[in-house]
């Protein structure tokens, strides 16, 4: 019995002479990596994160602001929904930029009028011009699903002179993108 | 000459009723009528305004001469002043104020310098005397055997545009000397009386991602969704309980005409036609009247909601946008000019479903947007004319009009 407790003693002295020896040297060790790592650690994380972050939001409204200028207006006829002649270049370049730079997108396509009227008649006109539209658009392989409408009849106008530049100017359908 | 006097007779009994025939003036023949002031509370200004307010709906009326000079009078004066003495009838009111800033009314109609008529009004504030203006024209009316004019006490809302996109929804009088805004702020259009009793109404909005359709309650203030659609979304006409809805909706991008139950939340297709359909009014209970471009110009339509048969309702006019229904008569808006470049003038046309007489209502300017009062006695209309917006009054048994004019933005859209 005594033997045993006398070999359990000395264990534990070795045991505990042992760990007193090689801590400092571990914790010396251990201190110094982890200060290393720290600082590499909050230096990526500080500097990298946050502008991630504000460079993503200024380029979303950015590239938007951007691309919207590049999809150019189409305009229509006097009681007519139907694309004009000249009015297909814009929808052609309109097709090529949603396709393209702008296929992250969804397009909104907003249909108005002159303010020749102001009843249901009149948005739908404005919608009919929107849909015309769209269906050009998905002609020349637009995702119809990626493209929503809406008219504002004559609500929404550019231009409130009486003139008939004024109100060919109001007639039209404006692209606009929507994250 | 017996038969030819029965045959005069049979005519004229047929037309007598008709309202697409033109009333010769009888102005001449009309009964004269002054109106006394015998106020002691409130300035001379309300007073004045009192005053005009009622002459104004005396003449609304159709139904008077009206003397125009604004006299004072003691109210319990026994005879009528000096300059009255020749007038058919003399109206002598007094205002006075009550509890709580009340505004109260005592008034009688004077014939043969005997009373013949009287009443008390009383509303909460000065604010709102007009109704009571409206409702002493209306018991006036009333009074003297003629149709009712229920709708001059009823209460008008539109939608006033202010800028691009931006609009506002006002509650009104009649002549728009009353205005409160109910909807302040956003881009929200077509407004529509959700009831007869004109308790809630509802509205496009077009604020959210797609086209929304929202009902108010007026007393709650609460707003709720109905309903929204991709393209469209507009309550066009309302039932006589209020329990169905003609919606003009476009959930593929084609306008096309839906009945909404207001209990189930149902939703059906009337119309599945490619072009434009729009507009959908009831017309009797199994019916509906449309605007639509299935001839390839737009021109208004009937529409059997049991059979689906679809029938041309008018054959005059080359662009008929815009239309609205009561009983046999139907009021359409015709543009009678097609001018790219220049000032464009779109009439109102009244026609019978019995008859092939057409009676135009308006003469210049931009005339649209009817809307049958709810006794199909009077049309309301917008009337926009060298960049005035107006709303307008048609008395189409007087054969006469009366605008009311807007002090600023544009009316878009409105219901009675």
């Amino acid at each position: 019995m005594k033997k045993v407790v006398i070999s359990s003693v000395l264990m534990a002295l070795l045991v505990l002479s042992g760990c007193g020896d090689k801590e400092p040297q571990v914790e010396a060790t251990d201190s110094a990596t982890q200060e290393v790592q720290q600082v590499e650690t909050e230096s990526v994380s500080s500097v990298e994160a946050p502008v991630v972050t504000e460079s993503a939001t200024e380029s979303t409204s950015q590239v938007i602001t951007r691309l919207e200028s590049e999809l150019k207006t189409i305009y229509f006829d006097f009681d007519k929904f139907n694309i004009r002649a000249d009015m297909q270049a814009n929808l052609s370049t309109g097709a090529s930029v949603v396709n393209t730079q702008a296929k992250n997108f969804f397009v909104k396509l907003e249909g108005n009028c002159d303010e020749w009227g102001s009843d249901e008649y009149n948005f739908a006109l404005g919608l009919k011009r929107a849909e015309t539209v769209k269906k050009a658009l998905t002609a020349e392989g637009v995702d119809a699903s990626r493209i929503s409408m809406v008219s504002f009849g004559e609500s929404n106008p550019v231009c409130t002179d009486k003139s008939k530049e004024c109100w060919s100017k109001n007639r039209r359908v404006e692209f606009k993108l929507l994250p | 000459m017996k038969i030819f006097v029965s045959i005069l007779l049979v005519m004229a009994s047929l037309f007598a009723s008709d309202a697409t025939i033109d009333v010769v003036k009888k102005a001449d023949s009309l009964p004269s009528i002054a109106v006394e002031d015998s106020s002691a509370s409130y300035d001379q200004t309300f007073k004045s305004k009192f005053f005009k307010s009622v002459i104004a709906d005396l003449n609304v009326l159709s139904i008077f001469n009206v003397d125009r000079n604004h006299r004072n009078v003691n109210f319990d004066a026994a005879s009528v002043l000096v300059e009255n003495k020749n007038m058919n009838y003399v109206l002598r009111y007094k205002l006075f104020e009550g509890d709580g800033r009340s505004l109260n009314v005592e008034l009688k109609l004077i014939n043969n310098n005997g009373v013949v008529y009287n009443k008390n009004y009383k509303v909460n504030n000065t604010n709102t005397y007009m109704f009571v203006s409206h409702t002493i024209a209306y018991d006036i009316n009333k009074f003297m055997g003629e149709p009712p004019v229920e709708w001059m006490k009823r209460k008008v809302i539109f939608a006033r545009m202010i800028s691009p996109q931006k609009s506002e929804l006002v509650i009104s009088d009649y002549t728009l000397t009353y205005q409160h805004i109910v909807v302040k702020g956003g881009f929200n259009v077509f407004p529509k009386w959700a009831n007869k009793e004109q308790s809630a109404f509802y509205y496009s909005s077009l604020d959210e991602n797609k086209p929304t359709l929202k009902h108010v309650d007026i007393k709650t203030g609460k707003s709720k969704v109905i309903k929204s659609s991709d393209g469209m979304m507009i309550c066009s006409d309302v039932n006589g309980d209020g329990s169905k809805l003609l919606l003009t909706m476009a959930p593929k991008g084609q306008p096309d005409i839906y009945l909404y139950d207001v209990n189930t939340k149902a939703t059906k297709a009337l119309t599945n036609y490619g072009g434009i359909d729009v507009s959908g009014q009831f017309l009797e209970s199994d019916k509906v009247v449309f605007v639509s471009d299935r001839l390839g110009y737009p021109n208004i339509f009937s529409l059997n909601m049991n059979t689906g048969a679809v029938e041309q309702v008018v054959y005059y006019g080359k662009s008929n946008a815009a239309c609205s229904v009561f009983g046999k008569y139907i009021v359409y808006k015709a543009r009678e000019s097609s001018d790219a470049f220049g000032n464009n003038t779109f009439n109102l046309h009244l026609v019978s479903t019995e008859t092939d007489f057409i009676r135009r209502l308006t003469a210049v300017g931009v005339n649209e947007f009817p809307r049958f009062s709810v006794d199909g006695d009077a049309i309301i209309f917008i009337k926009n004319y060298e960049g005035q917006s107006s709303i307008g009054v048609i008395r189409l048994n007087h054969n006469k009009n009366y605008l009311f004019p807007l002090q600023y933005g544009k009316v878009q859209s409105m219901d009675w």
